[in-house]
Parts: C-alpha cells; structure tokens; sequence
C-alpha cells in the first residue's frame, strides 16, 4: 500500500522533470479577506434593490417561486399559504433563533405539525428524532447565508439549529432571507468564501455549504427534463424587505 | 506603376492528381487579377498525411524538402485549408532541430496563405469578374476554419460573384468525415458523418457544394456521385473563375 | 482485477453502434440538445472566452506544483478529523475501500455518480465482497439495475429509451410502470430514498478538491451528492489527484465554466463543499470522512506529452461535438472513458497499447478543441499518441512500411510523377462513368460506399506545361 511520502515522492519526481507548458498562475486571492468582503458588504449595501431585480429573474429561470413581505412578522402567513396549497401537513424548519421567527404557532394553527432543529441538541437519540421527521416533513423552511443574483442560488451554511436535511429530503424548500445577503456575481461569493475559511471552526459551526439553484432535476431518462429526482420538486424564496 | 504580386502555386497532392482543373481555374483567376503565376516543379505534397498517422520523422524530411522549394517564392498559395494549414503551423515544430531550417519553415509560415485568405488579404478582393448562375452552398473544412480560423473569406468571395446565390449549410461547420487515413480505417463511421453532411447539403436546394479543400471535395463528392445526386461539389476557385462543375 | 485490452475490434463495435437505429436517434438528439444549450449559453456570456483561459491556467499552474497542493489539502483534511489515504492504483483504491468497508461493517453503500469508481471498478469488487453498492444518479442507477456501462460522461443511460426504462423498473423494481419520464423518476425518487436513509456508507467522486480549505467539491443536478455526503455514517471520497485546487478563489472561476460547459446550465441544481466529517454542533452528517487520493497512471503523464488531459473537468462538451462520438456513442469506444477526452485518458491509465485502434477513431476536425471549458489541445496529443504508436512499433507492421514507402515517394518528384502514371494505367478496369468504383484492398473500403475521382488523365504539372 503506497505511503504518503512515497506517493508524494513520485509526484514530486515528474514534477520536476518539466518547467510545464506555460508560465501561468492561479487565481489571486484577496490579502485581506476580511476587510475584501466588507468591502462587498458596503456596496450590496447600495446596489441591493438591482441585485434582488436580477435574483428575481434567475430564480425564476430556474423554476423558483419567488415571495416579497415587509416584514418578518409576515413571514409565517406566507409558509402557511405555501403549505396550505402544496398540501403539507408536515413541516420541518431550522432554529427560530436563527431564521428570526417562529412558524410554528400559525402552522399549528393550521392542523401542520412543525418540527424544528435547534441548536444545542445533538445526542444519537435527538439525531434519529430528526432524521424521521425531517424524512416525513413535506416541506422545510430555512434561511439563506448568502443569496447570489447572477444565478439564482442560495447559499446555505450547515451547522448547529440549521441541519443540511432541512433544504434536502421535503418536497418543498422555502428560504427567508433579506437584503443583506444578496451578491451579485460568483467572483464575489469567492471572497466570502475566502472570508469564511480564514478561520472557519469560528465562522461556520457545520461541515456543508450548499449551493441550491432551482429545484432538484435531472434529464437522464431521453433527456426529458424532471424535477424532484432526490431533492425538493419545489424551491421558494421569501424575501424579506424590512432591513 | 507597383511591380506585380507574384504567386507561387502549391498544388497539393490530391490537387496535382485528381483535381487539376482546380488548379487551372487558380491560374486563370489569379492572372486574372494580375497576379505573376509560378509553380516549383518539384513539388509533391506538403506531408500532411503523414504528419497526422504519426511519422514525424518522415514529415519532417518532406518538410526540410518543401521549405527549401519555395524559398524563393514572394507568396505562396495554396487551394486546400489543411495543406495550408500545416506548412504555417506544423512545419517549424518539425524542423525545430535545425535552427536554420526551422527559421526557413517560420519564413515559409508568414509567406503561405490559403486561396480564399490569399485573394483577401493580399489582393483585397471583394467583387469578381466572372458570373456563376445558381445557388451554391459552402462546407467549411476543418482546418480551414478553426486551423486557420478562416470563415469569412470564402463566404464574402462568394457574394462577390455576380449570379451567385449563396445559401448558408446547417452544420456548415461539422466535420464531413474525410480526416485523411479515417476514411479508409473507419470507413463506416466516415460514411455514417458523410450521409448527416450530404442530407443537409441536399436539403439547402443547392446546385453546387462549395469548399477550400480536396480532401472534402473528395469525400463529399464521392458521396454526392455514389447517391446519383445533382448537387455538384466543386472548389472555391472553380466558382470565383466562373466554371462550372466537370 | 486489471482490465485486459478488448478483444472485440473498433470497427466491429462502431459498426454495431452503427447500426442500432436506437442509439444513433438518441445520440443525435441528445448531443444536439446539448450542443445547443452550451453555445446558448456561451453566446449569453462575454466573459466565458477570458474564464476559460484563466481556467486553464489555474490547472497549468496547479500542475506545477502538484505535490504541494497535496500534501496541503491532506494536511487539511486531516486536521479537520477527515483520514486521507493514497492509492497509486485502482487496486489499491479498492482495497481501501473494502477495508474500510469491512473494518465498518458496512452491509450497503449508496453511491453518487463517480467516474473514478467506474474507472477502478469499484461496484464490481464491492459485491464480490458482500456489499451491496447502491447508484442513486439516476442514469447511473438505470444502467446499474441494466448491468451496463454508462455511454456518455454525464448522462449515463443516454442509450436507453423511455420503454426500456420502464420495462427495466418494472422488472427489477416489481410493478408495472408507464413509459413516463415523470412517472419513472418518482419510481426512482421513492426506492432510492429508502437506500439514502438505511445505508452505512457514501460513495462519491469530486469535481474539485479545495487545498487551502480541505474542501471537497460536488457539482450534480439530483441532490444524492448531498445525500450521500449526509445521511449514511460514512462518507468515502474517490478523487484522480489532478482535481486540487489551491483556493476558494480558484474554484469560484471553475464553477462558473463548468455547467454552462456541461448542460448550458449557469450552475448546476447543487454544488456541494463537504469540508470533513460533521462537527460538533451538527445534528446531521457523517461520523467518518475518507478522501482517498488515486494515482493510477495520471502522475505518470506529469511530464509527458499528455500533461494537458490531466486539466480535464469531466465535463462532456467534447463528447457532444465531436463527430464519431455522435455516430458511435461511448460503449463502443469500449474503456471507462469515451469521446475524444476518452482517448486520451485510456492511454493515460491503461498505456499505449490500449489505443493502438482509439488513437485513430478521429477525423481530427478540431471541434473538441473549440468547446474544451480548459483548452485542451486534444486534436495535438492525438496526433502525438499517433506518433509514439509509430515509435514504439505498437502501430502494425504493416502500415508502417506503407508509410515509410509513402514519404519515399513524396522525397521523389520523378517517383510521384510515375505512380500518377501507374495509377492511371491500373485504374481503367475500375473506371464507370468517370468515376472510380468497386476498388480493391484498401480502397475498396472507400469505394464500398464512396465514388473517387479518376486520377486525372493529365496532372496539373502536366498542364503547366501549357499554362505556363
């Protein structure tokens, strides 16, 4: 079985039998990360009411259903009129604390059973509770860290009180997000990437970031497209315009 | 009064033996626009086939050969997209081991054009004399068009012949199966692509198939016939002096 | 298990792909589709030229210092709780993962579409050794449940029909199912849901892996990536070591060129960052992360005339374009990997011998060149695998004397001028209506289904005579 240091070695060895094809380099990254995405902050900052416009269109190009409320307090009615017409009965969402609101009392008040993660509970007992209620959920709620126009993507971050299963295994994904996690182009997530990895156990409490764009889909069988494969048939996007 | 552009011919193999009314109808177009035609007898064939089975050592010597006879000549022009193609690109690599050899080759390179790059960047053609009745369709070849990176010259030299009615190929751009030794070593996948060009070709309503290549002339031509076809595939050159089809 | 070269002939498997009225409707269709949405979506995106020469560069300059790269994304990996293991070949790579599968008692393992486990031969060795591996990608799945191999890099059961599908479902599935992509893709969603939640471990490959971060990177469209890398206890990575990336940075300018490359997508429906096993706060997630690293033949063309297929995304765009492929599909290019990439990288893995036919099942007409999200000059490498086909005599002795007598008559001008001469004399027999036909030997196999021109009765070195 071949050894770190021999495998290395070997790779080493061809390495410096050649300069290479071309002189090249790859991609510069930000000195500093921080100050860089700050930077980005400020000027999304003004430019977010022409960011959203174009989330809007990509979102919807992709098959996302896209929502506008004034306010957080608003949000909760809006899920329950999309559980309402998709027929969930069961929902699943991450922790209030972390999306800003609690939908649970006006689904309850509407015969819907409303599971949420929340942070802090993470024993072998509390991880099975969560996997068959996120696997019996129709629809789940989450936020979304950052939320990018040019594609029509969210971006989810996993961790404590956001588990990954929550965008996953219901047929249904809604995400609540407001203006300050719009972007509008990938080169910008690629500096908040950068931002979040300079010390990342701090930022970020989870494994997985997820970029979600559209529904989940595949055209395997003679190219015909179908949405819902594995992941949701169905992605919602609730946004939120009070700052 | 400026002294006459003068014009080496390369031939071409397939040229020389199988099509030489193209290289006719080069002649007569090119002294036409007052180009001083010559043609180095010792020509045989730029080794293109050669170079792309994989015997390198062989292109190369018929390479060194070329290079030396066309040493003289102000420009060389060439009817065919892929023969231009690797005396520009492909000889230096070849001759890279002799360092006098390899800057003939590079002198070679800048002097060489294809017919249709040569007509438009040296003469500065746009119109033509002769007159060609009918619709005709272009085929672009391989090396021609992302070789040489060449598709607006043949094009625009066609619409510069009065009575020409050019209509566009779908597909122009698709390979038409030729690739030299593919056609006789997969010969059925090389007829397989050619039926997709010539349903295409046949599908425009055009009276002849235009192209900058022999070997393509050669494919699609031999298709063309075989299936009693009327669309006639002819060289750029024969359309731009006015001939017909054999 | 080391795969031996085919037995069966190129041309006998082109020529039964040739023939199957099926596969040439669906490979027309599909690689048309395909074709269509990556121009559609270049033409929409000024910035793609320039993206894809930085993309290029990134994986030229990532070469260079390969083995940095590496050892930095274990260092990673393993500081984030993940275990790296290295694996020179695909026997290796097996065993690996049949330890870890055994030492684990993993029962079932649910896949994610992974060409580098095609390439080691993976499921095979898994069911030998008791575990049964499950393919969630949907085409993956299909050609699975078919025992097939899959017929294109990105849409595996391209070759099936909508009837075949269901036919296939209903029998490996029991039940009696319409012939309703809809209707077959819920059959799909609802059996492989169950395998997700139950298996013990998953199997995926990485479009990327991220050596400042010890990120590993999934691009799909279905969601069992995230699945995979999620649900089962372990989670098992398989990646060919040319997939490092030094940073985020590097990454963001390849996820913008490989969907649009791929399906003319901007972004694929999910791109996944796996960075080790699940931390502490997480309620989900695997308990184990496994990245192994495989070799398998690829450092070996570091320093080679190969060097750029090792730039390759997996992307299929050459397959689409590429005129044999289109007529032959991937099954009869006969190795893991088809089209013209497919080539390339069968010579990488397996050595030259094992292209002696493939190297020529190509026009080179360049359209793969055109499309290649990196630039990979595959027509140039073709014609150099031609070239060491020639030089270590794999090339039949036969064709090689044609050849050497061939440059003999190109040398010559007197001997050129007398074999036109010959060829007019010994033509006449076959001479109909001014055109050649029903040739002998070699040109037979032209004129089986092509007319040729005469040779001219006389040369245009002939005329110049007059003309001059």
């Amino acid at each position: 079985m071949a050894g770190r240091a021999e495998f290395l070695e070997r790779i080493r060895r061809e390495v410096a039998k050649t300069p290479g094809l071309f002189g090249a380099s790859t991609a510069p990254r930000p000195p500093r990360p921080a100050a860089a995405a700050e930077a980005i902050r400020r000027e999304l900052a003004e430019r977010w009411p022409q960011a959203l416009d174009r989330f809007r269109q990509e979102f919807e190009r992709v098959a996302g259903v896209f929502h506008r409320v004034p306010d957080l307090a608003a949000v909760p009615d809006t899920i329950a009129a999309i559980a309402r017409e998709r027929g969930a009965r069961r929902l699943v969402t991450w922790d209030p604390a972390i999306l800003g609101f609690d939908a649970g009392a006006r689904l309850a008040a509407d015969g819907c059973a409303v599971v949420t993660a929340r942070a802090g509970q993470e024993d072998e007992a509390s991880r099975l509770r969560h996997r068959a209620d996120a696997a019996a959920a129709q629809l789940g709620v989450t936020g979304a860290d950052l939320v990018l126009a040019e594609t029509g993507t969210l971006i989810l971050l996993s961790g404590a009180g956001r588990p990954r299963s929550t965008s996953l295994l219901p047929d249904v994904h809604v995400a609540v997000f407001g203006r300050d996690r719009l972007l509008e182009s990938l080169e910008q997530v690629g500096v908040m990437l950068e931002d979040l990895h300079v010390d990342p156990d701090a930022a970020m409490s989870g494994a997985m970031i997820n970029f979600i764009t559209g529904p989940s889909r595949t055209a395997d069988i003679e190219l015909t497209l179908t949405r819902g494969v594995h992941g949701p048939k169905e992605v919602h996007a609730v946004f939120v315009e009070a700052p | 009064m400026a002294a006459p552009v003068r014009a080496s011919l390369m031939i071409t193999c397939l040229g020389d033996v199988f099509f030489p009314e193209v290289g006719v109808a080069m002649v007569r177009l090119l002294r036409g626009l007052g180009v001083e035609v010559d043609f180095p007898e010792g020509q045989t064939c730029c080794g293109l086939p050669l170079f792309n089975s994989g015997y390198h050592h062989d292109a190369a010597l018929v390479a060194a050969r070329t290079v030396e006879l066309f040493e003289r000549a102000e420009h060389v022009v060439v009817p065919s997209g892929s023969c231009a193609w690797m005396v520009k690109t492909e000889y230096p690599g070849l001759l890279k081991h002799d360092p006098a050899r390899r800057a003939a080759a590079e002198s070679l390179a800048r002097r060489t054009r294809e017919l249709s790059q040569f007509l438009v960047e040296v003469l500065g053609v746009t119109r033509l004399d002769a007159r060609f009745e009918g619709k005709v369709t272009y085929h672009d070849s391989c090396h021609l068009l992302r070789g040489l990176g060449e598709s607006a010259a043949p094009r625009a030299l066609l619409r510069g012949v009065p009575g020409v009615e050019l209509v566009e190929l779908p597909g122009a751009d698709q390979c038409c199966g030729f690739g030299g030794s593919f056609s006789v070593r997969l010969p059925e996948v090389s007829s397989a692509i050619l039926d997709k060009k010539l349903a295409s070709v046949e599908a425009t309503g055009a009276r002849c198939l235009v192209a900058c290549d022999a070997g393509c002339l050669m494919q699609m031509g031999g298709g063309l016939s075989r299936r009693g076809s009327s669309v006639k595939a002819i060289h750029l050159a024969q359309v731009l002096a006015g001939e017909g089809p054999r | 298990m080391s795969e031996g070269l085919l037995r069966t002939t190129l041309p006998d498997r082109a020529g039964a792909a040739l023939r199957d009225t099926f596969l040439q409707q669906a490979l027309t269709i599909a690689t048309t589709k395909f074709i269509d949405l990556r121009r559609e979506s270049f033409e929409g995106f000024p910035q793609g030229e320039a993206l894809r020469d930085r993309a290029r560069a990134i994986k030229e300059a990532t070469l260079q210092h390969l083995d940095v790269h590496l050892e930095r994304l274990a260092d990673n990996v393993e500081r984030l709780g993940g275990t790296v293991h290295w694996a020179a070949t695909a026997e290796e790579a097996r065993e690996i993962v049949l330890r870890l599968a055994r030492d684990r008692g993993v029962r079932m393992a649910v896949k994610s579409k992974s060409m580098a486990t095609e390439e080691i031969d993976l499921n095979e060795a898994l069911e030998h050794a008791g575990v049964t591996p499950v393919e969630t990608d949907l085409g993956e799945y299909i050609i699975q449940l078919a025992h097939e191999k899959p017929s294109h890099i990105i849409a595996p059961a391209i070759h099936k029909t909508k009837g075949q599908v269901a036919e296939l479902f209903s029998r490996e599935l029991g039940g009696r199912f319409e012939a309703d992509p809809e209707v077959l893709t819920a059959v799909a969603r609802r059996a492989l849901r169950q395998k997700f939640l139950e298996a013990d471990m998953g199997i995926t490959g990485a479009n990327f892996a991220v050596a400042d971060t010890g990120t590993v990177v999934l691009v799909t469209n279905e969601g069992n990536g995230r699945m995979v890398t999620s649900l089962p206890r372990i989670h098992v990575a398989l990646m060919g070591i040319e997939k490092v990336i030094p940073s985020m940075s590097d990454l963001v300018v390849f996820l913008d060129i490989l969907a649009r490359s791929a399906t003319g997508q901007k972004l694929s429906s999910y791109t996944t960052l796996v960075r080790g096993p699940r931390r502490a706060g997480e309620l989900e997630g695997p308990e184990e992360f496994h990245l192994i690293l495989l070799d398998n033949g690829r450092a070996r063309q570091i320093a080679s005339t190969l060097r750029e297929a090792l730039y390759c995304l997996r992307c299929g765009a050459c397959l689409n374009v590429c005129p044999v492929y289109r007529q032959i599909g991937g099954h009869a290019y006969g190795y893991t990997y088809p089209g013209p990439i497919g080539i390339l990288l069968t010579a990488m893995l397996k050595g030259n011998e094992s292209v002696r036919e493939l190297a020529h099942a190509s026009s080179l007409c360049g359209a793969c060149k055109d499309v290649c999200p990196v630039r990979i000059d595959i027509p140039r490498m073709l014609v150099e695998l031609r070239e060491h086909l020639d030089r270590e005599k794999i090339a039949p002795w036969s064709e090689r004397v044609v050849f050497h007598a061939f440059r003999r008559l190109l040398l010559s001008p007197a001997a050129f001028r007398l074999s036109a001469r010959a060829g007019r004399w010994l033509q006449r027999p076959f001479v109909r209506a001014g055109r050649l036909r029903g040739l002998p030997l070699l040109l037979g196999r032209w004129t089986r289904t092509r007319d040729l021109p005469p040779v001219a009765a006389r040369t245009f070195r002939e005329l110049w005579k007059e003309l001059r």
